[in-house]
């Protein structure tokens, strides 16, 4: 077994994790990332894409609120292109209580949290879908975020120091020595190959998974998976952050994310973050919860529905899952456990993935004798060669907003009307194959890089062509000696179809039901996908984790 | 919700007015209805640039929506960008001239028109028009008639009847085909009714393809305030020339966004005048003195008149006429699509759109072929030499007036 | 104007029944929101999805096992007929059909699964699975030709999946002759440029020469062989290639459906039918169990249609002619009329995607009597004088049995006969 030797192994590609693989290797501590599918494969890639103003917390968990509006200054100035400046709303609804505007502005004022009472007239002026019932406007620094782009920005930053990601390996066991963990078997999905990594310290940064992973170094963690649903409409209906402005409940934020909205969220408790189902019934919830935001809301097509576990950490009885913290927790197995060479991080957002990365590095590079300080709050990031540039707009007196005609300009300059592959989201083959060459592992892998099959159709052109294509990519490159099999393509095929109907399954009604039954008519009806199910299976570097 | 964008949830991307569009199926230039309408539409955003200007090659003919299954307003959404592109870009000087059809009719027209019709038949003078204003040299232009239809309405007067109905004449009845106008009046008067012909500007339509939605809304403005005295009284609104009568009745209020209870008013109120003929046959209210009209026309129903969505009246009113058979075309669209075909770079494009019907007429053997909208029929005479007629000629013959 | 019958719905089933009606004299108007099944699916005529078997025998077995089941309501009796019925029409539309309703043909699709179906378009015959080139038979393989530009069809993928089945097969993309300012790469785009005499002699040059290297007996193209004249542009490129031809259906728009529509439209044109398109028809007007009229959407307001009889031929979920108007309540989009669907919405979906018998939403419809008459949920025949045909009635999931055209052949000519 090939035995690899660092510092510190990361294991998590979310973003703590590789926000915290940016910070050891600034320090000049050597890393390893290890995460079992593609970066962002868990929660961070299945979250609304907020950067928080810290609103959401200022009654209820007041440490949070000040975290994020800390955080969300500097995220903005170290990776600027990976934050749609939307600005955002907290408004009072009729069916809010008016009372809490007044508590929540001197809450922002306590916590930090830069607010500013926004004339109703120019709430209108701004966003004039919103609910003309409302009866205050306050505006935040709430922004769009994307987390996948983020990551890969972490991950190129840490590279560029020199430390090692590897996806798409899972981790088999963690060596422990006596009361010290001293490494960890993982092993590469794509090939079957164990390796070996030896390391002084790890860092467990698996989020909802945390206690999962913590079991196997004999540790106990408990972490509340909680669920937390998403359903995305086919329109921008809104250009700012809409919140409720009342104490956070389910379906009481509204995120505009490239050609879409985003509706969010739940929170459910499962037992298990890699099993749990979306039901209809909080789909339709968090709809008439948009509709008191949005009057015609529910009319809206809804393309598509998913739900991330969010990581919050139980230490003491807490009888409400909300009520726990936001905030995050730094578990030093060595003191809390008597486990050397191991830290957990559980709680904690997006947002504030920085903050939890820096306190986490701050101890492990104490232990490892490093007194160099964390940097990661003052270097810019670069951004990664995938990203096509945002280009931004200025709006008259309000934020400056991503240009959502980028892709459309960029298909009319070169007329590439006829080569476009995912039509719905503008993919062109060559962008696709750019995204094969630099390591997609399958067509989720594509979605998560150029938007594959996110747009109103949900794949029904562009899977099969997708999947036609990374045969084709990768069978001409294949030797004769791990020849690539077409078995592998099929069943990205299916396996992608399979996690599409998943999300669809809550919010097929009108057109997108329709949608649905033309999709399987020409899945089921014209190309037969269903008589390949005995001819797919996985390989060639083409996995999808579970 | 309810806005025309919001069409696009509709669209199940199923490439249907892809295989229907005429533009598409001749052209480089353009993607097609899915591409340009429900595809693009998803990344414009109404404070920032269009990014795409292909969109300027949608003719507007509505073929695509004619065809497709789930109801997306596909003509329409690229009407609505290509408002945007040119309210981001401006005009040109050539789109100024030819959208205000009221103004250049107005200008040709009179004492003056048979010289005019005489230099616009001078090939030099042509090439000059299309090097400076780019229209094509070979395009289709009316020529303008020596006296307005309002003129001889005026001079003959307004006649009394049992009923009373309103004539919208649009432009190209007033300053180019007068006697179109005479024989709608005189189809109407025939049937007892009292036509009144009210103070009227251009519909606004080569306003709105052109992408200049401020001087349409203008225009629509004041043709309401024109005729909603008149609607008021249950008076119903009539005309001859079918794409000013759906502009009025739709494409205006839905493209414009006007939604007064006038302009609604006026809409439900306008007619084609062969739909207001077949509803009046449906009743048993039409006259059906016909002499026998013994021939086999060829007939196009324009894609103005189908975008009704009202099926073909002059054909169900036609087959009226003893011992007439009209052969429809099958052709989509005759190219010319109003102002379009008249443009330089767009001229080749409308010819090869309109090749199927030019073949279907030509195939015919007749020398006359019947067509609803004028800038088709004069497209259809331009591409093949054979005389076009509105099929209210052909009623206005068949009750000998 | 009162028209004898109006149809709505201008796929198969409503095409063949206004043709039906026509032929036998009456005044028909076909009123369609627009273009639907006939311009997404194969151009092939599924009857069942019994494999390579007896797929009339298999109507047979459904019929006995499932009384309300389309096919039982059209007859047995009315399957052979039906089918003989299109043959003849597509026959003379200079399009012939193969094949037979005693057994299926299995035709590879454009993933390169094995399809089964029963009637054909002459321009794919030669691809049933029993003819193709087996592995180590010694023949010459299979060549599966498409082009680049066309993003619908991937020989390497379909020649692939036809391997792994015991096939021989190879796939390789042309390169396109030079082209003058066509830019339409689409499908309906590439059938225009086939539709050119040049552009063809030019491809076939090129299969020739593949033909004459590989020793090929046998080549596999998309389904985009051109529109009106398919027949011939594939015997052409057969006479040039020097081998046997098929067609393989494309993802949608269809080039081969549209090539059957068109045929049928012509048909009916010929009988003195109309069709108007971009009628949305959305209410009917009834007095008592008689329906009276419809109404379809129009420009400032809705246009009345009258006839004796109607015909609802509007299709499924899919086609447009049953919406869920939200999460829990299904319904008939042009009459209101009651359906048959699953009782809750917990029953509408299985968690698998590809689940076999397929999902029970997509099997709701309108419960119909033998005359094909809609019934209310007591049974009571709603009106008498329409009748339901294709995808519109219950009880059956037509892209999951493999029914999708002979459901709608069948009803479609029965309404037609009555």
């Amino acid at each position: 077994m090939q035995t690899i030797s660092t510092d510190v192994l990361v294991i998590g590609g979310g973003a703590t994790g590789s926000g915290a693989l940016r910070d050891l290797a600034m320090r000049g501590i050597r890393a390893i990332l290890v995460e079992k599918g593609d970066l962002t494969h868990g929660t961070t890639g299945r979250y609304h894409g907020l950067l928080h103003s810290g609103g959401r917390y200022v009654t209820k968990d007041p440490q949070s609120a000040n975290e994020c509006a800390r955080e969300n200054a500097i995220l903005r100035r170290i990776m600027p292109h990976c934050i749609e400046d939307t600005s955002g709303f907290f408004v009072i609804t009729p069916w809010d209580d008016p009372e809490y505007g007044d508590l929540f502005m001197a809450n922002c004022r306590k916590t930090g949290v830069p607010v500013s009472e926004l004339p109703l007239a120019e709430m209108r002026r701004r966003e004039p879908a919103l609910n003309p019932q409302i009866a205050r406007a306050f505006e935040v620094a709430d922004a769009a975020a994307d987390s996948f782009l983020a990551a890969h920005t972490n991950v190129l930053a840490a590279r560029e120091y020199g430390a090692q990601v590897l996806t798409y390996h899972t981790l088999i066991a963690l060596l422990r020595e006596g009361d010290q963990i001293v490494g960890a078997i993982v092993e590469d999905l794509r090939s079957g190959e164990r390796k070996k990594i030896a390391c002084a310290y790890v860092l467990n940064a698996t989020g909802a998974w945390a206690g999962k992973v913590a079991a196997l170094a004999g540790v106990k963690v408990t972490v509340l998976p909680g669920k937390g649903t998403l359903v995305a409409m086919n329109h921008r209906m809104v250009n700012t952050v809409i919140n409720r402005c009342k104490l956070p409940s389910d379906g009481d934020i509204i995120v505009p994310v490239h050609s879409v909205a985003v509706i969010g969220t739940t929170d459910t408790f499962v037992p298990d973050p890699d099993f749990y189902g979306i039901e209809a019934e909080e789909v339709q919830f968090m709809l008439d919860e948009g509709e008191k935001l949005v009057p015609g809301f529910k009319q809206y097509r809804a393309l598509r529905a998913w739900a991330g576990v969010r990581p919050l950490y139980k230490d003491q009885d807490v009888t409400n899952d909300r009520d726990l913290s936001r905030t995050y927790k730094l578990l030093d197995h060595a003191q809390r456990d008597g486990v050397e060479g191991m830290i957990s991080l559980v709680g904690g957002k997006w947002t504030t993935y920085r903050l939890m990365a820096e306190d986490a590095v701050n101890v492990i590079a104490q232990r490892l004798g490093n007194t160099k300080p964390c940097r990661t709050a003052e270097e810019t990031m670069p951004t990664p060669p995938f990203e096509r540039r945002s280009v931004t707009i200025a709006t008259e007196d309000g934020p400056t907003l991503h240009w959502l005609g980028k892709p459309l300009a960029a298909v009319e300059q070169t007329q590439a009307y006829n080569d476009l592959i995912c039509e719905c989201e503008l993919v062109t083959r060559s962008r696709l194959q750019e995204a094969m060459a630099s390591g997609a592992s399958n067509i989720d892998d594509l979605r998560r890089m150029v938007r594959v099959g996110m747009g109103p159709c949900q794949g029904g052109w562009c899977v099969y062509r997708s999947s036609a294509l990374l045969y084709e990519e990768r069978s001409a490159k294949a030797d004769p000696h791990t020849p690539f099999h077409i078995e592998y393509a099929n069943a990205a095929l299916l396996h992608f179809l399979q996690e599409r109907w998943r999300g669809l399954i809550p919010v097929l009604w009108g057109d997108q039901l329709r949608q649905a039954r033309l999709d399987e008519l020409i899945f089921a009806g014209l190309l037969g996908i269903h008589r390949l199910r005995d001819h797919a299976r996985q390989g060639g570097g083409l996995v999808t984790p579970e | 919700m309810g806005h025309l964008e919001d069409s696009l949830d509709q669209c199940i991307k199923c490439n249907v007015c892809m295989t229907a569009c005429p533009v598409a199926a001749v052209s480089p230039h353009f993607p097609g209805p899915k591409v340009v309408g429900p595809q693009a539409q998803r990344f414009r955003h109404a404070d920032q640039p269009v990014p795409d200007a292909s969109v300027d090659y949608c003719s507007g003919c509505r073929v695509c929506n004619e065809v497709c299954p789930a109801g997306v307003r596909i003509a329409e959404l690229n009407a609505r960008a290509r408002a945007q592109l040119v309210a981001a870009q401006g005009q040109s000087l050539r789109n100024r001239i030819i959208a205000r059809a009221g103004l250049v009719g107005r200008l040709s027209s009179g004492p003056h028109a048979p010289l005019l019709n005489m230099g616009l038949g001078l090939r030099p003078l042509r090439w000059v028009m299309e090097q400076v204003i780019q229209i094509h040299r070979d395009a289709p232009l009316p020529p303008a008639s020596r006296h307005t239809f309002g003129h001889w309405f005026r001079q003959r007067g307004q006649r009394r009847g049992l009923r009373q109905v309103v004539y919208y004449h649009g432009c190209s009845t007033q300053y180019y085909e007068p006697w179109v106008g005479q024989a709608a009046v005189a189809v109407l008067e025939h049937n007892g009714f009292e036509v009144i012909v009210p103070d009227q500007d251009c519909c606004g339509l080569p306003l709105l393809s052109n992408g200049d939605f401020r001087s349409a809304e203008r225009q629509h403005r004041y043709n309401v305030a024109q005729l909603i005295p008149y609607v008021r009284q249950g008076i119903p609104v009539v005309g001859t020339s079918t794409s000013c009568i759906l502009t009025l009745k739709e494409e205006a209020p839905e493209l414009l966004d006007l939604t007064s209870q006038e302009v609604a008013d006026v809409a439900a109120h306008t007619y084609d005048i062969f739909e207001f003929l077949r509803t009046l046959a449906e009743r048993n209210e039409l006259k059906t003195d016909f002499r026998a009209i013994s021939r086999t026309l060829p007939y196009h129903p324009p894609c103005q008149l189908r975008a009704h969505r009202i099926g073909l009246p002059a054909l169900d009113v036609l087959s009226l006429i003893p011992g007439l058979r009209l052969v429809e075309s099958q052709a989509a669209c005759c190219g010319i699509a109003g102002t379009y075909g008249l443009k330089r770079e767009k001229y080749a494009l409308a010819m090869a759109v309109g090749a199927p019907l030019f073949q279907f007429v030509r195939e015919s053997g007749s020398d006359l072929a019947l067509c609803d909208s004028e800038t088709c029929r004069w497209q259809i005479s331009h591409a093949t030499g054979v005389t076009t007629k509105h099929p209210i000629e052909i009623l206005a013959a068949a009750y000998g007036l | 104007m009162q028209y004898d019958s109006i149809v709505i719905g201008a796929g198969i089933s409503g095409m063949l029944a206004a043709i039906g009606r026509a032929e036998a004299g009456e005044q028909v108007l076909v009123l369609a929101k627009g273009h639907a099944a006939t311009h997404w699916a194969t151009g092939c005529i599924d009857l069942l999805d019994v494999g390579d078997g007896d797929p009339l025998a298999g109507v047979a077995a459904l019929i006995a096992a499932q009384a309300d089941h389309p096919y039982a309501i059209a007859g047995y009796a009315a399957i052979e007929p039906s089918l003989n019925r299109l043959r003849e029409i597509c026959d003379q539309g200079g399009y012939p059909l193969v094949g037979s309703p005693q057994r299926n043909l299995l035709l590879p699709t454009a993933a390169g699964a094995l399809r089964p179906t029963c009637l054909v378009p002459v321009t794919m015959v030669a691809g049933d699975a029993r003819q193709l080139p087996r592995t180590g038979s010694g023949e010459a393989p299979l060549l599966v030709v498409g082009f680049r530009e066309l993003r619908d069809f991937f020989p390497p993928m379909i020649a692939a999946n036809l391997q792994i089945q015991g096939f021989n097969a190879e796939g390789i993309y042309l390169t396109l002759p030079p082209l003058e300012g066509a830019a339409d790469f689409t499908s309906t785009g590439f059938a225009r440029l086939f539709e050119q005499p040049a552009f063809r002699a030019e491809v076939g040059t090129h299969l020739r020469r593949l033909v004459r290297d590989g020793g090929h007996q046998r080549i596999a193209m998309p389904a985009i062989l051109g529109i009106q004249h398919a027949a011939q542009v594939v015997a052409e490129l057969q006479a040039i290639a020097g081998a046997q031809i098929f067609e393989i259906p494309t993802p949608p728009p269809s080039v081969a459906g549209m090539r059957i529509y068109h045929i049928l439209e012509q048909r009916l044109r010929t009988a003195g039918g109309r069709i108007q398109l971009g009628a949305y028809v959305q209410r009917g007007e009834a007095h008592g169990t008689r329906l009276e009229a419809v109404y379809s959407e129009a420009a400032a307001r809705e246009q009345r249609h009258r006839a004796n009889r109607f015909v609802l031929a509007t299709g499924g979920i899919g086609g447009g002619g049953m919406r869920a108007i939200d999460a829990n309540h299904l319904i008939e989009t042009a009459l209101r009329l009651p359906l048959r669907a699953p009782a809750s919405r917990a029953d509408w979906f299985f968690p698998d995607f590809l689940a076999q018998p397929g999902h029970p939403i997509f099997r709701s419809g309108v419960a119909v009597d033998t005359q094909l008459r809609p019934l209310d949920a007591k049974n009571q025949v709603v009106y008498t004088n329409v009748a339901v045909v294709g995808a519109a009635i219950a009880g059956c999931d037509h892209i999951r049995e493999g029914a999708y055209e002979g459901v709608a052949v069948a009803t479609g000519w029965v309404a037609g006969a009555r």
